[in-house]
């Protein structure tokens, strides 16, 4: 048998994300290794479990990568600039240290700082939409909630989806013992 | 000293101010306006607010409403079902509902209660005017004849709703008349099991596009899911090909092209959907509907029928990984007005129909008769008409 792939690579095999020369690999692989076919099988079965993982915050990483060379840039220059301004060194050592700390510190600050101000973005643009909650259905519109019909009590509640953008629950209603129908949309 | 004195007085008054604005009020009769035209064929007869409260937030007024409405029918025909439109702040977005009373089989001159049970919020300089308003959107008539503003389409609605009852009225008289109570009971208990047995599912509409995000895509990326396509022989319509976007337990922009089979002019057709997940269980998932106004099929044409929102679907609080998209044809509506729904046979020849459609409204109000009342309650029910 040939050497098992890493758990890396049959990860991104079962992702689709190969390229074709190792997809070909691995396939061939696993065409004949039974442990490697279940690892798979685990990581399409996590895809399948797992999701609430779409909630994960999109990341920029090109907008990253770019941001941090600048600051790199900038920190050196920075460096630069404190050299030029200062009397000959006594001991250069430190002070290249010093210059190093400053821009490492930058950098941290600034991927500190991506990360922070990627985080809240909402992963969905602001929006009108309709859900049913515990006791109802209510639109809202991003973070307030507008409209809601309740049907608080109703022993079995029905709810039905409408593609063009309204949300209905039916049950009967406790109060008058009749079939009722809310319906709420969401303009 | 002194200054700190000053500043506790203030935090305490501060924290007071907020106290009484937190307060809960009863509603005030003026709040809710109950607009009814003057040719309406139902009066209103009164309202009693129960436990509804208003209370202030910060800027804004929370209403928790309970409203117990007593209308009465003073039309000269039967009417079989009513649609009361429900409005919030119409001027602003997102506050419009609707609370559609099936079922009803009301006589000229009598009174019926319709219930309705909001929370919503409002900002709180807009209290002058009435908190909510409700308009009469139709009535429906046991003769089908229609009256209303219709602003929510519930003409089609309530007429599909009510061929629907008359269509399980008629197959649970013929059971009575041909085995008697024994075979209505059986019905009955069937019909009890069917919606016990239904799996709940809960979700969320955005309206248009959601933003699919990396991460997402790595875990559920999206792809292209044909719609399996359930037909009915005798319908009027034929599915010829469909489609969804499909990641992980949301669908977006559900796109079905249609066939009129017939000689006549098709204004509305609602198609059904069907979600099955990854462990091969179905959901009634709800209904794409052609409500784009320039929606047209011509007799014997075809045409798609789409639309750009984005549904999200879960169960028992979890998100449901959906495999699989069902479409068949729900409903649909003549350029005359006349509306098709599924027979009998079109539903009970199809085992995932059967598995996954709720029992018809009259099927669910017949069988809660039963429930609360006997079977001979439920005869005299049926032999009324």
């Amino acid at each position: 048998m040939s050497k098992h792939p890493n758990q890396a690579t049959l990860a991104l095999h079962a992702g689709g994300d190969l390229g074709p020369f190792r997809r070909w690999l691995t396939a061939r692989h696993l065409a004949h290794c039974t442990a490697c076919r279940e690892e798979v099988a685990g990581y399409n079965e996590m895809r399948e479990l797992l999701p609430e993982l779409a909630e994960l915050p999109e990341i920029s990483w090109n907008r990253m990568a770019a941001e941090i060379k600048a600051n790199i840039r900038l920190g050196l220059e920075a460096g630069e600039c404190v050299r030029t301004a200062e009397t000959p060194l006594r001991r250069p050592a430190s002070m290249a240290g010093w210059r190093a700390a400053v821009a490492f510190a930058s950098v941290i600050v600034l991927v500190g700082g991506c990360m922070v101000l990627e985080r809240p973005v909402p992963v969905r643009a602001a929006e009108t939409s309709v859900r049913s909650t515990g006791d109802g259905i209510q639109v809202q519109a991003g973070d307030d909630r507008m409209l809601g019909l309740m049907n608080g009590g109703a022993q079995k509640v029905v709810y039905t989806l409408d593609a063009q953008g309204s949300m209905g629950a039916r049950y009967i209603d406790p109060e008058t013992g009749s079939v009722t129908i809310n319906t709420v949309y969401a303009q | 000293m002194h200054s700190k004195l000053i500043n506790r007085v203030a935090l305490a008054g501060f924290l007071g101010a907020a106290t009484l604005l937190a307060q809960d009020a009863p509603l005030a009769n003026s709040s809710v306006s109950i607009d009814l035209p003057k040719d309406s064929p139902v009066a209103f007869m009164g309202m009693t607010t129960g436990s509804s409260r208003t209370s202030a937030r910060g800027a804004a007024l929370v209403l928790d409403l309970n409203l117990s409405l007593t209308l009465r029918n003073i039309s000269a025909n039967r009417i079989h079902g009513v649609t009361l439109r429900v409005v919030s702040q119409e001027v602003a977005m997102g506050g419009v509902g609707s609370v559609f009373q099936p079922g009803l089989d009301v006589g000229p001159g009598e009174v019926f209660p319709v219930h309705i049970a909001t929370k919503l919020m409002r900002p709180a300089q807009m209290a002058g005017g009435p908190l909510l308003q409700v308009n009469l959107d139709g009535v429906l008539f046991q003769d089908l004849s229609f009256y209303g503003q219709d602003k929510l389409h519930s003409r089609r609605i309530m007429t599909a709703s009510e061929m629907e009852a008359q269509r399980d009225r008629s197959a649970l008289k013929r059971l009575l008349a041909q085995g008697g109570n024994p075979a209505l009971r059986d019905a009955v208990l069937k019909i009890l099991a069917r919606r016990e047995a239904l799996p709940e599912i809960q979700g969320r509409i955005v309206r248009g596009h959601t933003v699919t995000n990396a991460a997402l895509a790595a875990i559920a990326p999206e792809r292209p899911e044909q719609f399996a396509l359930l037909q009915f022989p005798d319908g009027p319509i034929q599915l010829l090909r469909g489609s969804a976007l499909i990641a992980g337990s949301e669908a977006r922009t559900p796109s079905i092209e249609v066939a009129n089979l017939t000689d006549k002019p098709v204004k509305y057709v609602e198609l059904g959907w069907v979600l099955t997940d990854i462990n091969g269980r179905a959901y009634m998932a709800g209904s794409l509907p052609s409500t784009d106004p320039t929606f047209s099929l011509p007799a014997r044409g075809t045409t798609k029928v789409s639309q750009q929102n984005s549904l999200e679907f879960s169960t028992g609080g979890k998100p449901l990984s959906i495999r699989k998209v069902t479409g068949f044809v729900n409903q649909v509506e003549f350029a005359d007005g006349k509306v098709w729904v599924p027979t009998r046979q079109n539903m009970e020849s199809n085992p995932l129909l059967l598995q996954v459609m709720e029992p018809s409204v009259e099927e669910e109000r017949l069988a809660n008769l039963y429930v609360t009342k006997g079977l001979p309650a439920l005869v005299d029910e049926l032999k009324k008409y």
